[in-house]
């Protein structure tokens, strides 16, 4: 590769958004240092900036990404499976036919019995495609015709850590790039005064605390770290460091700016720096975002409808509700990849009790976020992404019957659902045995889950690579991955 | 890339074929058996040349007969190689280079790093210096000279940064621009050598690489003890304590004959991976994690080998086999630890109670220091009696006017890890145990503002470790994080000596309220809200009560009106105010005083930089808990796993080293020992080479091998190959002498020339790796923090100790922790002060699921694995860090103060602040833009001083007195302006 074109690759990668050198608000620095390079590096951006030369590979479905992350481990048995022959044979033993040998976690691999626990609220079955919903997401029953469940997804990882990092980095082990990393990575932002990978973190009334998150689940491992998920906080500060210190308003800050670009800019040019350059850009875009960011949180201009179609807790600043309508305001913003967690899914104990809150906490949210995208025409080119780390078993962990009786991980089979861009509407995709507890039919690895959200995006998972210790690593590692068709319109 | 041959010239293996073919073919025709295509080797040429049924792969000489290069040309896709559907394709000049490869005889070379260097000759006659021969030869094959010496004021600043992590001051500069003496240099170099602050920048790349961290890592990221390893680097790198000692101590201290306690401490190096109690995980499988994250620090962090590849099968591109693999893993898996361990901020075994090695510490003047405190807290301050007693006074007076009690409603209770055995009924809460219970209420209807809430108990021993709320006007089960009530004041109606009621706010689990222990009936807490609220505004509320482990049974909730009818003094104090102070005996007034030094306001700084001397003399010369390594009496039996899955075990093996590289020295014991002898063996070839690889980064920004953490066959090939080897032959010969190396490094013109780089050289080469011109790259996320807090004067220059906490700008800890669910340590975000806010940052507390964020912006690794490398992006997060976090703002308002406060004229001091920051001079340009930018703040504060008051409340340091405030706040922005100059995070 010609030198001059890896070291401005090189730039290019370092930087936030955009080509260190090219179009620097008045100053004409960059083409001084590298003249002849200007004109390769700005041909057809178009208004992306950032993002590697072909890619996307094709025309992509979706633009843009949200995903809705159920964090800890929420039950396909109780939500999304109906199961007859649970019923059937509630408190009795799970088969060793269909337990098989696999291994289950330190928290039920000791007990004496495996009794049968049927889902534990009624639910029907909606939309063209019948999938079966339980009674405990009425929102999302209503939604059944613009999404494609997915009963088959699968994963090796039974505990929480390795199981939330593989499915949000596609490996077990710490230090790989997650998904919305390697979207800002490949694409770009199309927004220039918003980052290109927004996180948000809520709390579930089911468990709380939940299982912890980390920033691993939105970092960028071992891509530049300009591309890992900028975290978007309820309150006053919405991303860390965003307002100015006491008493300094918006002018003020703005002739300080003035005075470092002029010092900056003449450094640079005296130096030959092509990084000083790209810094007066990243202080610009910082005095963006104190802007945009406050315009983009303050939720005062929206319809009193719109509000209550979200529910009662779009209101309070944090909960997953109000992160679902930041969320479509950041989608309508253009931002490529947005992704929300919501902590306390992982019943252990109490199922009875937790699942319910922990179900009213999203229901209605989730089901507004996609009527209200659909509404506003983004729905078409916006994938949603209905996701968690694992299932649960179909057995119980604690007593039959008892109170507290709760279930534990489970990664032979779980569901997920899609939406939006690419995918196939009022869809059902794959299936399990008679008590959800294998897959019987059309099986999804979460590898070929990460494959198919590329593949919406106009990505071949196989293409996206980074060079990482000898190796050019991708989101879907070294085992063979595969688009899942059936799930695409 | 800047290596490309001649058209015509003889192509080297190494340098031009293997590259490609590493590239391309290896992955299916390499080491790896199990992944090999057509049973075809092309990285060992036996194989390559050998006859097959259609004829050998590579015909050396000729090109028909090669059937590899047939498939190269084919423009059948069946046929084509690499096939069309790797994504893999070669280039047209890729091509020519094989064509001539194979028409040259096809030969093969070792790889260069598994080979042992020999020492090169230094081409004669170019420099003295033999860094500075090597690339000035290289320089003049390529038709470029070298870029003059940059001035000494750039000098100073490159070479202070580089050895100590800290710019030199605007003083220091002057003298070393002025000095005559032709060695100042020199003598500036062998200062900064022999400064204490060497081994803590020394430190940064070594704790990077070891994955130094204060807390356990995974999901529950519970705190850990293993600093005094942190300062056992530090001192090493002080002793300069020779690169195989080093390493030896650090793989197997615990072996050595007679080992000393800082041997032991030092074994702490592979304890610093991440351990998990998470219950459910499975300790098999935690422990077979474990130890392959020892074995690729290993091979990252010393060797330059990415050995984690041959974890689950053969390595694709390096000789290594997954035999090989566990054969090292088997030196770590004797070490007796546990799979499920490290719970309650407790250490994971095996642990041992030991003192600092670290020898800069004066415990001699921090006693010194204690007693000063101590003192100054013992000697009654009659102003400040007085104006606390007329405070007292004040609330007391206040004191139960109005109370009123209301019971609160409650709605829902819940806790994370209970089902049931609790409950709520009108405003009790009952069957409480060890936990953290969030209970939902709504907020009775007041005719006047509800001051605060009071919790009331029947009398036991318990103890109550933390108490939120918050009130909203929706409902919420859980107290939300985000707005969390503040509270003005706590008080008990009695506590327990060691437990005040204010203790409910420390958020540590062994501190807490509890009531005396006489107590009967009814005990209760009282909260007062720093701002009321009402049933309208706030209609419902939330509260969280912690038990971390002695629980009362039950508790009901109440909200008040009016003022708390209770108080923090005690019964003897309340006596003793009760008097007039003429009638209050000798043993009334020391009593009083005594009561006024604990808890006044006005002495909190002092108590504040008490207790951190007490901690800094314990830190310095008592024994502390931490991780090392050890030998099982019963140590682990070692297998092959299949796929690298715990739950396979396969072939036993025997701990031993790869079998590509060199055998291990004669009698070599099979245990960690003989490993680290293997490491630090002369003949190794690895070894010295990532070593000098690593300091060269160091000084140069990039490695002479771009890529630090692989040697192997994928890794990048080194700029300067000879010069590589010649260092690490020298490296090996002096000693493993690291500050002779890094001092020959840093004298070589090569390293002093001037970073300018003109259009021509940046179109040449604009990665620098030629080193026509001196190296410049943005400072460490550590060492900008460390300069913004020098500059101000507020560092705090302290070596070693327990890890701090400086500013946070939110309890990012809690966000995503179990808080209220686990033993676990390090689970919500505690500040510390006094100096604890102003020390280096290798010394800021390392939470792996939260880095400290001002540093993580900064490319700062989160410490979860083994880093080499950090990356070095400009983001606009990085500028609103310096802009606006409170470290750097108070940093710009303590500079502005220092700048405010020099004699002279504006542009004198502008000048000295320039000097001090940036480490030069400012250009006439620069110092108008920087004077014009002080009229205008000096014309916007003088308009407006409560304005300029309020902005220099920024941080706790003091603000300085003596200077108007305008004054101040006007300097301030331009201190802030400096700071966030690109030049002044930049190395030149």
């Amino acid at each position: 590769m010609d030198p001059r074109i890896e070291h401005l690759e090189h730039l290019t990668r370092r930087t936030f958004v955009g080509q260190a050198a090219r179009g620097i608000g008045g100053l004409a620095l960059g083409t001084m240092l590298l003249p002849d390079l200007l004109a390769k590096a700005g041909a057809g951006a178009g208004s992306r900036v950032g993002g590697l030369p072909g890619v996307p590979h094709f025309a992509p479905k979706a633009k843009r990404v949200v995903c809705l992350f159920q964090s800890g481990g929420l039950s396909h048995i109780d939500l999304f499976e109906d199961k007859p022959e649970l019923r059937r044979l509630a408190g009795q033993d799970l088969p060793p036919s269909a337990k098989g040998t696999q291994r289950l976690t330190g928290m039920t691999s000791g007990q004496s019995r495996y009794p049968l626990q049927p889902s534990i609220a009624g639910g029907k079955l909606c939309g063209r495609q019948g999938a079966w919903i339980s009674d405990l997401l009425p929102h999302i029953q209503t939604i059944a015709d613009d999404i494609c469940v997915i009963r088959s997804m699968n994963t090796e990882a039974i505990n929480h850590d390795p199981a939330i990092t593989y499915m949000n980095t596609g490996n077990q082990l710490p230090g790989y790039a997650s998904i919305g990393a390697w979207a800002s990575y490949g694409l770009g932002t199309e927004n220039a005064n918003l980052p290109a990978f927004i996180a948000m973190v809520s709390q579930g009334t089911g468990k709380n605390p939940g299982q912890p998150v980390f920033s691993r689940l939105w970092g960028s491992g071992f891509l530049p770290s300009s591309h890992q998920g900028v975290g978007l906080r309820p309150g006053a500060n919405p991303v860390l460091y965003l307002n100015n210190p006491p008493t300094v308003d918006a002018a003020q800050r703005r002739a300080l700016l003035d005075d470092l670009a002029l010092l900056n800019d003449e450094r640079a040019r005296e130096l030959g720096d092509p990084d000083t350059v790209a810094r007066i850009k990243a202080y610009e875009m910082a005095f963006r975002m104190q802007t945009s960011v406050p315009e983009l949180t303050n939720i005062s201009g929206e319809s009193p409808a719109t509000l209550a179609a979200y529910g009662p807790e779009v209101t309070k600043p944090g909960s997953y509700a109000a992160n679902c309508l930041l969320a479509r305001r950041l989608l309508e913003r253009n931002v490529r990849f947005v992704q929300l967690f919501h902590r306390g899914w992982d019943q252990h104990v109490s199922l009875g009790r937790q699942l319910p809150n922990q179900c009213r906490d999203i229901d209605q949210p989730t089901a507004a976020l996609v009527k209200d995208l659909k509404a506003r025409g983004l729905l078409e080119d916006t994938l949603v992404v209905f996701a968690t780390e694992f299932g649960r078993t179909s057995f119980t962990q604690g007593g039959f019957g008892s109170p507290g009786a709760g279930r534990d991980h489970h990664g032979r089979c779980f569901s997920i659902w899609l939406a939006g861009g690419g995918i196939k509407a009022g869809h059902l995709h794959g299936a399990t045995d008679d008590f959800g507890y294998n897959i019987a039919k059309d099986p999804v690895h979460l590898r070929d889950f990460h494959a198919t959200l590329l593949h919406c995006l106009g990505i071949d998972h196989e293409r996206l690579t980074y060079r990482f210790r000898g190796l050019n690593a991708r989101l879907t590692g070294v085992e063979p991955a595969k688009v899942v068709k059936g799930v695409l319109a | 890339m800047v290596a490309a041959c001649g058209l015509g010239d003889p192509v080297s293996y190494n340098r031009d074929v293997r590259p490609i073919l590493s590239e391309n073919c290896f992955s299916c025709h390499g080491f790896d058996e199990h992944g090999r295509k057509a049973k075809l080797r092309l990285d060992r040429r036996e194989d390559a040349v050998a006859p097959r049924e259609d004829g050998p792969a590579i015909a050396p000489g000729k090109l028909a007969g090669s059937l590899a290069w047939q498939r190269i040309i084919s423009d059948d896709p069946d046929d084509l190689m690499p096939p069309p559907e790797s994504h893999l394709a070669l280039t047209p000049a890729q091509k020519d280079i094989l064509r001539r490869w194979i028409e040259q005889g096809a030969p093969y070379e070792p790889h260069w790093a598994f080979v042992p260097p020999r020492l090169p000759a230094v081409p004669r006659g170019v420099a003295p210096n033999p860094v500075d021969a090597f690339v000035r030869h290289r320089l003049r094959a390529e038709g470029l000279s070298p870029s003059p010496e940059a001035d000494r004021a750039t000098l100073i600043r490159r070479v202070s940064l580089d050895l100590t992590g800290l710019a030199p001051t605007a003083e220091e500069v002057e003298a070393f621009v002025r000095d005559p003496d032709p060695d100042a240099y020199v003598r500036l170099v062998d200062r900064l050598l022999a400064s204490p602050h060497h081994g803590e920048r020394l430190a940064l790349e070594w704790l990077d690489a070891a994955r130094y961290a204060d807390t356990n890592g995974y999901s529950i990221d519970g705190g850990r003890h293993l600093w005094l390893w942190r300062d056992w680097v530090i001192q090493a790198f002080n002793d300069n304590l020779p690169y195989d000692r080093f390493l030896v101590e650090q793989l197997a201290g615990d072996l050595l004959p007679g080992r000393t306690e800082a041997q032991l401490v030092a074994t702490g190096f592979q304890r610093n991976n991440m351990v998990t109690h998470e219950g459910g995980t499975i300790p098999e499988e935690n422990l077979a994690n474990y130890n392959a994250d020892r074995v690729r620090t290993l091979g990252e962090a010393v060797l330059g080998l990415t050995l984690a590849c041959a974890q689950c099968h053969d390595h694709k591109y390096d000789p290594l086999s997954q035999r090989d693999y566990f054969r090292l893993f088997a030196y770590f898996n004797t070490l007796g630890d546990k799979g499920l361990d490290g719970d309650g901020g407790a250490n994971a075994g095996p642990v041992a109670k030991l003192r600092t090695p670290l020898r800069a510490g004066d415990p001699e003047r921090v006693r010194g220091r204690i007693a000063v405190l101590r003192a100054l807290l013992a000697t009654p301050d009659e102003a400040l009696l007085a104006a606390w007693e007329r405070e007292q006074r004040a609330r007391l007076a206040e004191r139960a006017r109005g109370i009123q009690l209301h019971p609160v409603p409650l709605q829902r209770i819940s806790t994370p890890n209970s089902g049931g055995g609790f409950s709520v009924e009108g405003n009790l809460l009952r069957g409480l145990g060890a936990a953290a219970y969030d209970v939902l209420g709504q907020t009775p209807r007041t005719d006047r503002p509800i001051a605060g809430i009071r919790l009331v108990f029947p009398a036991s021993n318990f103890l109550l470790t933390a108490v939120d709320a918050t009130a909203d006007r929706v409902p919420s089960d859980q107290v939300n994080l985000h707005r969390l009530m503040r509270f003005s004041r706590v008080t008990a109606s009695s506590w327990h000596p060691r437990h005040p009621a204010a203790d409910v706010r420390a958020f540590d689990k062994h501190r807490g309220w509890s009531p005396a222990p006489e107590a009967k009936g009814e005990v209760h807490l009282t909260l007062t809200f720093e701002r009321p609220i009402t049933a309208e505004t706030h209609p419902w509320l939330t509260t969280q009560v912690y038990f971390a482990s002695r629980a009362a049974p039950e508790a009901r909730l109440y909200v008040f009106t009016g003022d708390d009818d209770g108080t923090d003094l005690p019964d003897d104090i309340l006596a003793i105010l009760g008097k007039p102070a003429e009638a209050r005996g000798p043993a009334e007034r020391a009593r009083l005083w005594e009561h006024v030094a604990a808890h006044a306001d006005a002495l909190r700084a002092a108590r504040v930089d008490l207790a951190n001397a007490e901690e800094r003399l314990r830190a310095l010369t008592e024994p502390h808990p931490t991780m090392v390594m050890a030998v099982s009496s019963q140590p682990r039996e070692t297998f092959i796993l299949e796929r690298g899955d715990y739950s396979q075990p396969r072939e036993k093996v025997a701990a031993g080293t790869p079998s590509f590289l060199p055998p291990l020295p004669e009698g070599s014991t099979a245990d960690r020992l003989g490993l680290a002898r293997w490491v630090t063996m002369p003949d190794n070839p690895l070894t010295a080479r990532v070593a000098v690889n690593r300091a060269w980064k160091m000084l140069f920004g990039t490695g002479l091998v771009s890529t630090p953490a692989d040697f192997g066959l994928q890794g990048a090939l080194p700029s300067h190959p000879e010069l590589l080897d010649w260092l690490a032959v020298d490296f090996v010969d002096s000693g493993w002498d690291h500050r002779r190396l890094l001092r020959l490094l840093v004298l070589s013109q090569t390293y002093r020339q001037s970073s300018r780089a003109t259009p021509g050289l940046l179109e040449r080469d604009p990665s620098n790796r030629l080193l026509a011109r001196g190296p410049r790259f943005r400072l460490p996320a550590e060492f900008i923090r460390d300069h913004a807090l020098k500059v101000s004067g507020l560092l705090v220059r302290d070596l070693g100790g327990p890890s701090v906490n400086p500013y946070s700008p939110f309890d990012l800890w809690r966000e995503v922790s179990h808080y209220g669910s686990t033993p676990a340590t390090a689970q919500t975000f505690v500040q510390d002060h006094g100096d604890k806010l102003y020390r280096r940052s290798l010394y800021t507390y390392w939470k792996r699921t939260a880095p400290p964020p001002n540093l993580a912006a900064f490319d700062a690794p989160n410490r979860e694995v083994c880093a080499v490398d950090r990356p070095q992006t400009i983001t606009p997060l990085q500028a609103l860090v310096t802009l606006n976090d409170t470290q750097f703002a108070e940093a710009a308002r303590a500079l502005g103060g220092r700048v405010a406060a020099r004699p002279g004229d504006d542009a004198s001091r502008v000048r000295w602040a320039a000097l001090e920051t940036l480490g030069r001079p400012p250009t006439e340009r620069e110092s108008g833009v920087l004077l014009s930018a002080l009229a205008r703040e000096r014309a916007r504060y003088a308009a407006d001083p409560a304005r300029a008051a309020a902005a220099l409340r920024v941080g706790d340091s003091a603000v300085r007195g003596e200077i108007p405030s305008g004054e101040q706040a006007a300097w301030m922005q331009v201190a802030s302006l400096l700071l966030n100059l690109s030049e002044t995070i930049t190395r030149n």
